[in-house]
């Protein structure tokens, strides 16, 4: 927020003077300053002073690091049909006439009734926790498309057994053929009788190849032989370009990977499936998704 | 009270709908020689960097299949104190040469071939048929562009199925029923959206707009009723319609268009 020398005297009022910065003001408030200090907050990474590991000096995607992956690997189907056909049909789609940036909801400011109101965070915008981005009309250089997926793998039988995040692990690496990272516990809930820091399954996000390709076989494989397969709620998206979806363990076993070696899966997990795209809402995520041969499931819409 | 004032009429100006009918592109694009290269370099260098086959996870130890496995497996070349190696000293981790891409070899059933899922993929050949013999009207031709539907009136020559407007009809089905009128009910298409994607404005205020839509299945086939104006029709590229429309015409249409 920023108040004018003008505002802040008339809100003040007129006897005092500007306060200045770790001095007592005039007015016997208390002497605070309002700069943050900075030297706390800048963290040195020591494993970078020293020639011993000269390796994680580099970037990831920098040939010389230990951590580097090829990513390009391959010619990449789903982006070719992206950006052959796709991406020009869902430009015209998502055209409007006159289309302008359409305003998200915006800290608001304080009216300035009261002197208390001075250096107070600005309020809250109406309807919502946090402020709301624009919404700019789509053309050549916004179009919706694919940025990342997570598969979020969590198993309630793990609070009693931790063995079964292994498992976890180790199926979505089977199904996607990269590493994923275990999951903790955020916080003790006492009712579900989880523990702080417990691990309680996996998770792993995908890019580029990979995820084209787990995207590949879900559509072409996995969901067109699931029994009765609805689609994906139309209720999915969380309203910045995100769609979520899940699979249980019984849908899971549908994936080649698993399916020809049954006899290595006894036990199969669930998982939650989350689709990144530069939606800038559900209505454009959900087309981009469905051009991807995901089916939504619209039987609800029509009965409305 | 004054007169109301003179309405002018303008002469109705013909509007029109045309339809660009597209199949999309079957199999994935032709890449460039340096593409390749950069696909290949990376390609190996993944190989090279990929964990050890877990091997373990796949055949039980002390199984059949286990040693059938084994048994098909090159050996890497060991590493001896006494041995002087010209390509470089053994790094063997797990029985894997470490510095190699490692190469899995699956062992084959003998006899019944078609059964076996560890055969090689046979590839259908990219040049099909209607390629070689240059049937412009096949659907399976030029799998790797997008081809376009374009039509020869007798009148105008060749151009994109266009059809006059009706009083209270819109442009998207106008240009879909027009469509089953010239070229039969037999064809399944999925119209993009019902806005046009284009439009050319001529000097006699005429309009012609451009309605996208794609081809899903079934056939184009010029009807009895419209054999009289149309004489043939083709599905072709970008390059091949550049050859056939007129100059302007494809200048102004161009941008509609994906290789």
């Amino acid at each position: 927020m920023v108040h004018t020398i003008s505002s802040i005297r008339t809100l003040v009022g007129s006897k005092s003077a500007i306060r200045k910065f770790a001095t007592t003001p005039p007015n016997n408030k208390a002497a605070c300053s309002l700069v943050q200090p900075v030297h706390h907050l800048i963290k040195i990474d020591k494993s970078k002073l020293t020639t011993r590991f000269d390796g994680l000096k580099f970037d990831k995607d920098d040939i010389r690091s230990p951590a580097y992956k090829p990513k390009d690997t391959r010619q990449d189907r789903l982006k070719e049909h992206y950006l052959n056909t796709l991406q020009s049909d869902i430009l015209l789609i998502n055209y409007k006439h006159n289309a302008t940036v359409e305003k998200g909801l915006k800290n608001r400011e304080w009216d300035g009734t009261s002197p208390y109101q001075i250096n107070r965070p600005m309020r809250k915008p109406k309807g919502s926790n946090s402020e709301l981005p624009d919404t700019h009309p789509i053309k050549w250089n916004n179009i919706p498309g694919l940025k990342s997926m997570t598969l979020n793998c969590y198993v309630r039988e793990a609070r009693d057994n931790e063995m079964l995040t292994i498992s976890a692990a180790l199926q979505l690496q089977q199904l996607t053929g990269c590493k994923p990272k275990i999951i903790y516990s955020k916080s003790d809930v006492p009712n579900w009788k989880i523990r702080k820091g417990h691990a309680m399954g996996a998770k792993v996000t995908l890019e580029g190849y990979e995820m084209s390709q787990f995207l590949n076989t879900l559509s072409e494989i996995v969901l067109p032989r699931i029994r009765e397969y609805k689609g994906i709620n139309m209720s999915s998206g969380d309203r910045f370009g995100g769609i979520a979806f899940g699979l249980d363990e019984e849908e899971v076993k549908f994936f080649p990977e698993i399916d020809l070696n049954q006899d290595l899966w006894p036990k199969t997990f669930g998982m939650h499936i989350n689709v990144n795209t530069t939606a800038q809402t559900n209505e454009q995520a959900r087309t981009l998704v469905s051009s991807l041969q995901i089916p939504f499931n619209t039987e609800n819409e029509q009965r409305m | 009270m004054s007169a109301p004032a003179k309405a002018t009429f303008r002469k109705a100006v013909p509007i029109r709908a045309n339809l660009i009918l597209s199949r999309i592109p079957l199999v994935v694009p032709e890449q460039t020689k340096i593409e390749q290269q950069y696909h290949d370099y990376q390609n190996q260098l993944e190989r090279r960097m990929m964990w050890t086959f877990p091997a373990y996870h796949y055949f039980k130890k002390g199984t059949l299949s286990e040693h059938k496995f084994l048994s098909v497996q090159k050996k890497p070349i060991i590493k001896n104190p006494d041995v002087w190696y010209p390509k470089g000293v053994p790094d063997i981790q797990h029985g894997r040469e470490r510095s190699k891409a490692q190469e899995v070899i699956l062992p084959q059933n003998e006899g019944g071939e078609g059964s076996n899922i560890t055969r090689p993929v046979e590839k259908n050949p990219i040049i099909t048929t209607a390629d070689e013999s240059g049937d412009k009207s096949s659907l399976e031709r030029r799998l790797r562009n997008t081809l376009y539907l374009l039509v020869n009136y007798k009148k105008t020559g060749w151009n994109f199925p266009k059809f006059e407007m009706k009083d209270g009809a819109s442009l998207d089905t106008v240009a879909e029923n027009g469509l089953r009128t010239i070229g039969g009910d037999n064809i399944n298409t999925w119209t993009v959206s019902k806005k046009p994607a284009g439009v050319i404005k001529s000097e006699d205020g005429s309009c012609d707009f451009f309605i996208k839509s794609h081809i899903l299945a079934g056939k184009f086939n010029i009807a009895n009723d419209s054999k009289n104006d149309i004489t043939e029709y083709a599905w072709l590229t970008k390059k091949e319609i550049a050859e056939k429309l007129n100059k302007d015409q494809f200048q102004l249409t161009e941008y509609l268009l994906t290789k």
